[in-house]
């Protein structure tokens, strides 16, 4: 019986699944069991996974595909942890994570969640001057709601009692429990995330350092930014008979924040006309984060307008980078595409 | 020797509910053997307490910052006898929607628990939560799930027919989640449907407004008789947001109606009486639970349903006079 499981869902990741297990392997804490879902993979990532079942800690189970959250929620079945880490098949972990994560929850009965900041890497593993430096502590459901301090699906490790807690049977599915929505192919983290937070009383609490190397990549087709739009206001459409209050709240404020990262998604795609009408419309539905965050808020604003103005926008992009970003660097190395992943937000 | 006086504390804010299950302690039978019942109330929150001439004291009180001089107060004036806590208020789902500071709060809670000798959880959920937020030692705890006279209810003829006549019984508050229910109603398409909500309360324009888009949803204001509310649907559906135990729901199975409960704090103790469980407590699982309800067959009630008030009539009452032997007990020995 091991104390934490880590859950690696993979979607052809031959590419990078070797490193992410790699650096689960090299954890300063060792007493913890890797649970490797392969999710219908058609390239080489059980030959990848293979390499590695030589250590006993270390299962490998395949599954046709459900997508992100079917994944993770395999994995969360299968798991034996009185902890559940998730690390996406392209992210690595510090090697120190695991062990910072168990004595903070160890430390602190009432979290439930406990996540870390993020380096952003490159599709050759490089890091870039991005980084996700959330709110760590005093965390409300407002701010997950707003903000999603967790940042993305490698930074949290969380108590199996939370899940216990958020567990239910999905109508399609005989008795096996669901935790993340597979409804959903987008926003699937901050659905679960937001469930924590409205209908259990854990806390989630966030501790110092870039614990996760996560990595961006250019996948870039504005389609793709709409449709993230949609998924999350699905999100909230579900959400809002939970507790019709809250969501009048602070909805339109979680949706200006929302608008103004498509609109930077949309400028690293070069596409200034687009960031601009996402920032119009989040300016409408609240100016909170003009207020609340207005260098960030300022800089998104003129790289919009840059990006608008060349065609490139190189300054739009530098000024993004600046004001931390994933620019369209990537796009033009080596094609690198992870699987759906869950959103990021910077 | 006479026999030992017990005093129910409760408060003048008390909800219906909690008031029928104090009543329900009074009224037994078995229970006045051991002991004799009374209920005082007090003023909520209230800095003092008087002295109360009484062997055993059982607080229904809610717990607060504001009242916890009270309890103090009450501690303090009664050294030599042993106190009682039923917490029939908090739970998991009412602190994650209504709690900002629950550090704070559970501060308080574990205050004012260590005041009493035993606190009685009135669920397994709800007493599985305090016992694993460390609110209170597991034993100085116990669980004794709530329990009224479901006579009434048992009496009652099964339904028959068809599924369609649907009932909401309880407070119109947030707290019991109507709006949700009105909202997946509205969107079950058969025409025979009818979704009957009895009660009162803050939230009634509210839900008046919300109900005229369906001719099919009626607010039938409060209904002084429960027994009658409940002869008049077929099945008893329960959203709450948040719910120590839900009486609405042994009633609704007690009486032998299909019974629905969001997957929410005690009413998940009901499930293992035959309630069915909606998956989530969002508008689109309680439309797929009630449209799978339209072709349910009433006549197929579960075992566990089937003669609910019996059971839960006697193990309430041995509960409560297993706990009360214990507590005088344990008096008695701290006095020697």
């Amino acid at each position: 019986m091991y104390r934490a499981t880590i859950v690696v869902p993979a979607f052809n990741v031959a590419a990078t699944l070797g490193a992410t297990l790699a650096s689960l392997k090299e954890q300063t804490y060792q007493d913890f069991e890797v649970i490797i879902v392969d999710d219908g993979s058609t390239d080489e990532t059980k030959q990848v996974a293979a390499q590695f079942l030589d250590d006993r800690r270390f299962y490998y189970v395949h599954q046709a595909n459900r997508g992100l959250s079917g994944a993770r929620n395999r994995g969360i079945a299968e798991a034996a942890g009185e902890f559940i880490g998730f690390c996406d098949a392209d992210d690595l972990w510090h090697p120190d994570k695991l062990r910072r994560h168990i004595r903070h929850l160890d430390s602190k009965p009432n979290v439930g969640v406990s996540y870390s900041g993020s380096q952003m890497i490159d599709a050759e593993g490089r890091l870039l001057s991005v980084r996700q430096s959330p709110r760590l502590r005093g965390v409300k459901p407002a701010h997950i709601l707003k903000r999603n301090p967790i940042g993305n699906g490698s930074a949290a490790v969380i108590r199996r009692a939370v899940f216990d807690d958020i567990a239910y049977v999905h109508h399609g599915a005989f008795n096996a429990f669901s935790y993340f929505d597979e409804t959903f192919r987008q926003s699937e983290d901050i659905e679960c995330w937001l469930r924590i937070a409205l209908l259990t009383d854990w806390e989630f609490e966030g501790i110092r350092g870039l614990l996760t190397y996560y990595r961006v990549a250019g996948d870039g087709l504005s389609a793709k930014i709409e449709r993230q739009l949609e998924s999350w206001e699905n999100v909230m459409a579900k959400h809002r008979s939970l507790h019709p209050a809250f969501f009048a709240r602070h909805e339109p404020a979680a949706r200006a924040y929302q608008l103004r990262y498509l609109a930077r998604r949309a400028i690293s795609n070069g596409e200034g006309k687009a960031a601009r009408a996402y920032l119009k419309r989040a300016w409408a539905e609240s100016r909170e984060p003009l207020w609340a965050e207005p260098i960030k808020s300022t800089v998104t604003t003129l790289a919009a307008q840059a990006a608008s103005l060349f065609k490139l926008a190189p300054v739009a992009q530098k000024a993004l980078v600046k004001a931390s970003m994933p620019t369209l660097r990537q796009r033009s190395q080596a094609p690198f595409h992870p699987t759906s992943k869950g959103d990021h937000y910077e | 020797m006479s026999k030992p006086r017990i005093v129910h504390l409760m408060d003048d804010t008390t909800t219906g509910g909690v008031t029928r299950v104090v009543a329900h302690i009074c009224n037994s039978q078995r229970l006045a053997k051991q002991a004799h019942h009374e209920i005082r109330i007090i003023p909520k929150n209230a800095a003092d307490v008087p002295v109360i001439d009484a062997d055993l004291i059982v607080s229904h009180l809610t717990v607060s910052w504001r009242g916890l001089a009270g309890m103090i107060a009450l501690r303090a004036k009664h050294p030599n006898i042993s106190l009682i806590h039923v917490e029939h208020s908090y739970t998991q789902s009412f602190t994650a929607l209504n709690v900002n500071k629950r550090e704070r709060f559970f501060s308080l809670l574990r205050t004012a628990y260590s005041l009493f000798d035993t606190v009685v959880g009135v669920s397994r959920a709800q007493y599985s939560w305090l016992v694993t937020r460390d609110l209170v030692a597991s034993e100085r705890s116990c669980v004794i799930r709530s329990a009224v006279d479901l006579s009434g209810f048992a009496a009652l003829e099964a339904p028959k027919g068809p599924c369609r006549t649907f009932g909401a019984i309880g407070r119109l508050e947030p707290q019991k989640g109507f709006d949700t229910l009105i909202m997946a109603f509205s969107q079950c398409q058969d025409p025979d449907a009818r979704l009957r909500i009895f009660g009162r309360g803050g939230q009634q324009e509210e839900l008046e407004r919300m109900s005229q888009i369906d001719q099919r949803i009626t607010l039938e204001g409060h209904a002084p008789d429960p027994v009658r509310a409940m002869s008049e649907v077929q099945a008893v559906l329960l959203p709450s947001r948040w719910e120590a135990y839900g009486l609405v729901a042994q009633e609704a199975l007690a009486a032998r109606r299909r019974t629905l409960v969001a997957p929410v704090d005690g009413l998940c103790d009901q499930l293992e009486d035959g309630a069915h469980r909606v998956a989530r407590n969002t508008v689109a699982d309680w439309t797929r639970a009630i449209e799978a309800s339209l072709s349910a067959d009433l006549s197929n009630i579960p075992d566990s349903q089937a003669r609910l008030a019996d059971r839960v009539a006697g193990v309430f009452e041995r509960n409560w006079e297993g706990l009360i032997a214990r507590s005088l007990h344990s008096e008695m020995s701290v006095a020697a």
